[in-house]
């Protein structure tokens, strides 16, 4: 899960979003709200807000804080809006292009050569969704999928990395493919969090398989003890019994029964520059990939070993092109992405992706040029 | 899922498939047909759902929003326990005072918080349903209603109800129909019986958290702690023959065996923060300040006394309830000062409860009223306070007396802070400032200052006296709890020859109440076999015409006190030789 974004600039970002006009004042923040703000948040045209609860009975202050009927009710007022948004990221020169390539792994000093056949205008599609794990207690995710939808590929976004910049796009209308690339995203969101959700039901199926044992033993051997004491004992009396333990198990498995959901928070569809990027490697073997200005990510790639698709990649002979959890050791420039030394400078624009393997086939190959073509 | 067949439920080949929202669809089909609302707004919807997500318990959420309820250690551990570990079903145990409302409150709230809670009903005794409610809504912000009607089970998803009414039908089938996500027992040891209608009543119950509450596991014999242990989590401590068999030494079903063993099973569903060495209150003394009345404010006394007597026992029969009520205030009015009691003559004097030679004896009485201009027990507290170098806090029940006061002791040079149920909530804060500042004396209305932390100052003065003991006892709580350092002095003025004097009889000598750590007086009063509350039995022995009748009833209340306080004291010594530390979470 990613780092939670401070609640403060959040309150006032969302309050100045709505039309809100909000004034910093030490402890307290001054609201004047317009008249939907008042409508939508319950509140005057006038209003102080302060995240100290200690604070909060000064000019009868809103408290902000986890659990504040303010905070839930403008949480709840957000997040009915921004639901999708189309925007532009836009990239002067070609200079980004050996930049991913260095930082893919896949920099000349590697003696992978690539030279760019061309630049186009390519879409992405980034779905945000929140993934909830329901037992008797709840846990919460919050995951970003990019998907591309030429490639029919998707990876997951971390979401606590930097916004770059973009270009507000406000036309509106209708994406064929916005669909497909949900489908995407899901079957990759499933895939990104299965080993999550298997550890919960693994942990909740623990609990339940505890409980129900628990009460067998105890109604069983209750059952058999009053038989022992009463062999002709009333016959009600063990129905009731048996009946309690149905119950009781009932009540079990609806404490424990695990359930696992995700929903859709928004989408954000970005049109990029995508460079047409040819690669040769030094065993003269070479392969046709996109890379975008936007996420930096060589698509149709795979690795000789694991099958997956994430880089950064490291080509050694004879073993190919691999993944960084693949390569054989040190792994120098393949890093994987998202870890980066301390001391390497990263660029805003692509920094932190999170890693993330699709198990596919273990058969060493390269897409190549096979990748346009490749089946969805 | 189904009912889990007998072997254990999970199968290794299954699995747990991510189901999507289908709101899902609706939003597909509704973007990007028109531009949306910016990238600003794209960006804050993420934020809003990364800053509202739930991640299991790890910390308590909900702290910054309470109010008015101080950090202590024991009540945080206490709460993530009983979240994290005991997953929501245990025995608060706590010894008295060291709040275990609190402890179900912050439980409460956390899983209200995560949105984990969407049902709940609280079973108190029908005495503390009023003050549950104000508790869980001042300082936990948590909406109950309390049960007024069959209707309510459907309409109040939040509910406080006395176990009394709500185990009786029509309500027992009405509650038993419905899943809860949390039930809450307060004064748990009367589900010490698995045959009463209480136990039943509460095993019937569909729930998914339960929290009982009890200082008193074991009240009799060990039977008690298997069924209160038996209604959590059957199996716990076996079945009831090996449970006596391994635990219970016989014949004396109070004594255990293998305690230490017992302590281990009890720890995974029992919480008993006990008082160690950081929980120690200093000791409390009692000073009382009685007067004699002066001679008019003793015929106003009598004369309003014999007015109460002869309308309660009014030959038009029955008394209809809110006259009945009229009464008590006025009794209790006279007993706090002559200001308090004018007002309401004034108003009874245009009431239709009373008939027209009634409304004439109350205009007499209210024109005595009026004719006093200053009580004795006033001047005796002045006499009092020129005694004191130190910050005091004053009590009393009415605004008339609080105004009185006031004027009274500024006269004197004193700095007031006035704090009554009229301010506003910042007004309350200045005069608690204004306490903490430069006012020497906090005059408070009955809604003292619940919750605020006033230990800097450590003597309370009873203007008048409450005739329900509890609050007496909140009163003095506000001082003499955590963190007050300093020996607390709690002074009573009362006057010779009245209710409040009966009060001190029973109260102080019989049962020496204001010795008590806070909470043993509810465990008390909760012994007496009397249904009606302590209140009522008060007015019921002081409206008794004959003198000899009132003293013949004083003395047996005074002896079913006497009695309850024995039993409570033998209960205590139980529980500590069973359960000791089960959890030492306090004390560390």
């Amino acid at each position: 899960m990613s780092d939670i974004p401070p609640l403060q600039s959040f309150v006032v970002d969302a309050l100045t979003d709505l039309g809100a006009v909000v004034s910093p004042g030490g402890s307290l923040v001054w609201v004047q709200a317009p008249e939907s703000v008042q409508h939508d948040l319950e509140v005057p045209a006038n209003f102080a807000l302060t995240f100290d609860a200690d604070r909060s009975r000064e000019f009868e202050a809103e408290l902000v804080a986890p659990g504040s009927y303010f905070l839930e009710r403008l949480i709840a007022v957000i997040a009915r809006r921004g639901q999708w948004d189309a925007a532009r990221y836009e990239v002067s020169g070609t200079e980004w292009i050996p930049a991913a390539l260095r930082e893919s792994g896949l920099g000349p000093e590697t003696g992978v050569r690539s030279h760019v056949d061309g630049i186009e205008d390519g879409l992405l599609w980034l779905f945000a969704f929140r993934v909830t794990l329901l037992s008797d207690e709840k846990r919460e995710s919050f995951h970003l999928i990019a998907v591309s939808p030429s490639e029919q590929c998707a990876w997951p976004v971390d979401p606590s990395r930097p916004d770059p910049e973009l270009i507000p796009n406000r036309s509106s209308g209708t994406f064929a493919n916005l669909e497909s690339g949900y489908r995407l995203a899901a079957e990759t969101l499933r895939s990104t969090t299965s080993g999550e959700v298997d550890r919960f039901r693994a942990r909740s199926l623990g609990l339940l398989e505890d409980e129900v044992r628990r009460i067998f033993g105890y109604f069983d051997r209750t059952i058999e003890e009053l038989r022992e004491s009463d062999p002709d004992g009333s016959q009600e009396l063990l129905r009731a019994v048996m009946a309690e333990r149905d119950r009781r198990l009932t009540e079990a498995v609806e404490r424990f029964d695990p359930k696992a959901g995700a929903s859709l928070c928004s989408i954000r569809a970005i049109h990029v520059p995508t460079a047409r990027v040819r690669l040769e490697f030094p065993d003269r073997s070479g392969t046709d990939v996109p890379l975008d200005a936007w996420s930096g990510r060589l698509r149709g790639l795979v690795c000789s070993n694991c099958g997956g698709t994430d880089g950064p990649w490291r080509w050694s002979s004879p073993e190919g092109l691999r993944c960084a959890t693949c390569a054989p050791s040190p792994a120098g420039s393949a890093r994987p992405r998202g870890r980066p030394p301390s001391d390497t400078p990263r660029r805003g624009t692509r920094a932190g992706e999170a890693s993330a393997r699709s198990p596919r086939g273990s058969r060493a190959r390269s897409r190549g040029a096979s990748a346009g073509r490749r089946p969805p | 899922m189904s009912l889990p067949a007998r072997e254990p439920p999970p199968s290794a080949d299954a699995s747990l498939s991510l189901r999507f929202d289908d709101s899902d669809r609706d939003l597909l089909a509704r973007a990007f047909r028109s531009p949306g609302d910016g990238p600003r707004a794209w960006r804050l919807n993420g934020e809003a759902h990364r800053i509202s997500l739930v991640d299991g318990f790890d910390r308590l959420l909900a702290w910054p929003v309470l109010h008015g309820v101080a950090r202590y250690d024991h009540q945080v551990r206490t709460a993530l326990r009983v979240l994290r570990d005991l997953r929501g079903r245990a025995i608060l145990a706590d010894e008295v005072g060291l709040g275990k409302t609190i402890e179900a409150g912050l439980v409460l709230k956390e899983y209200a918080v995560r949105g984990l809670i969407h049902r709940v009903l609280i079973l108190t005794p029908a005495a503390l349903t009023d003050q549950w409610r104000e508790e869980m809504e001042t300082k936990f912000a948590l909406p109950f209603a309390v049960l007024r009607s069959i209707r309510d089970w459907d309409r109040k998803p939040f509910v406080i109800a006395s176990m009394d009414t709500a185990k009786r039908e029509p309500h027992r089938r009405a509650a038993q129909a419905r899943p809860w996500d949390l039930i809450v027992v307060d004064e748990a040891h009367r589900l010490k019986n698995r045959f009463s209608l209480n136990w039943r009543f509460v095993a019937g119950l569909s729930k998914k958290y339960m929290l009982l509450l009890t200082a008193t596991p074991v009240q009799n014999d060990m039977d008690e702690l298997f069924n209160l242990v038996t209604l959590l989590k059957p199996g716990q401590l076996h079945t009831y023959d090996r449970f006596l068999e391994r635990y219970v030494a016989s014949p004396d079903r109070r004594v255990p065996m293998r305690v230490s063993e017992l302590r281990g099973r009890l720890r995974d569903v029992m919480v008993r923060n006990r008082r160690g060495i950081a929980f120690t209150l200093p000791p409390r003394r009692v000073h009382s300040l009685a007067v004699r009345l002066s001679p008019a404010e003793r015929r106003l006394y009598d004369d309003v006394t014999d007015f109460v007597r002869d309308a309660y026992w009014s030959a038009s029969g029955r008394l209809p309830w809110t006259a009945r009520l009229t009464l008590i205030v006025l009794q209790r009015e006279i007993g706090s000062s002559t200001f308090a009691v004018a007002e309401t003559l004034r108003r009874l004097t245009q009431s239709p409860l009373f008939r027209w030679d009634e409304r004439e004896r109350l205009e007499e009485l209210r024109q005595d009223a009026a004719a006093i201009t200053s009580n004795v027990k006033a001047g005796r507290l002045r006499e009092f306070l020129k005694s004191v170098d130190e910050k005091v806090l004053i009590f009393t029940q009415y605004l008339r007396t609080l105004q009185y006061l006031q004027g009274v002791l500024e006269a004197d040079g004193h700095r007031v802070a006035a704090y009554h149920g009229g301010l506003s909530p910042a007004a309350k804060d200045a005069a608690v400032r204004a306490f903490r500042g430069d006012a020497d004396i906090f005059l408070s209305s009955e809604a003292g200052g619940e919750g605020r932390n006033l230990q800097f100052s450590r003597t309370v003065v009873n203007y008048d006296l409450p005739w329900n003991p509890l609050r007496i006892e909140q009163r003095i709580g506000r001082v003499h709890r955590l963190g007050q350092e300093r020996e607390v002095h709690v002074v009573n003025v009362w006057a010779e020859d009245t209710v409040e004097a009966n009060l001190m009889e029973l109260l102080d000598r019989k049962i020496h109440m204001f010795e008590l750590v806070v909470g043993e007086l509810d465990l008390i009063l909760g012994n007496l076999d009397e249904r009606r509350s302590f209140e009522d039995l008060m007015m019921d022995i002081w409206v008794l015409r004959q003198a000899e009748d009132r003293r013949s009833a004083l003395r047996r209340l005074g002896d079913s006190l006497v009695r309850a306080r024995a039993q409570y004291e033998q209960v205590k010594d139980v529980n500590e030789a069973v359960l000791g530390g089960a959890e030492e979470a306090a004390s560390a």
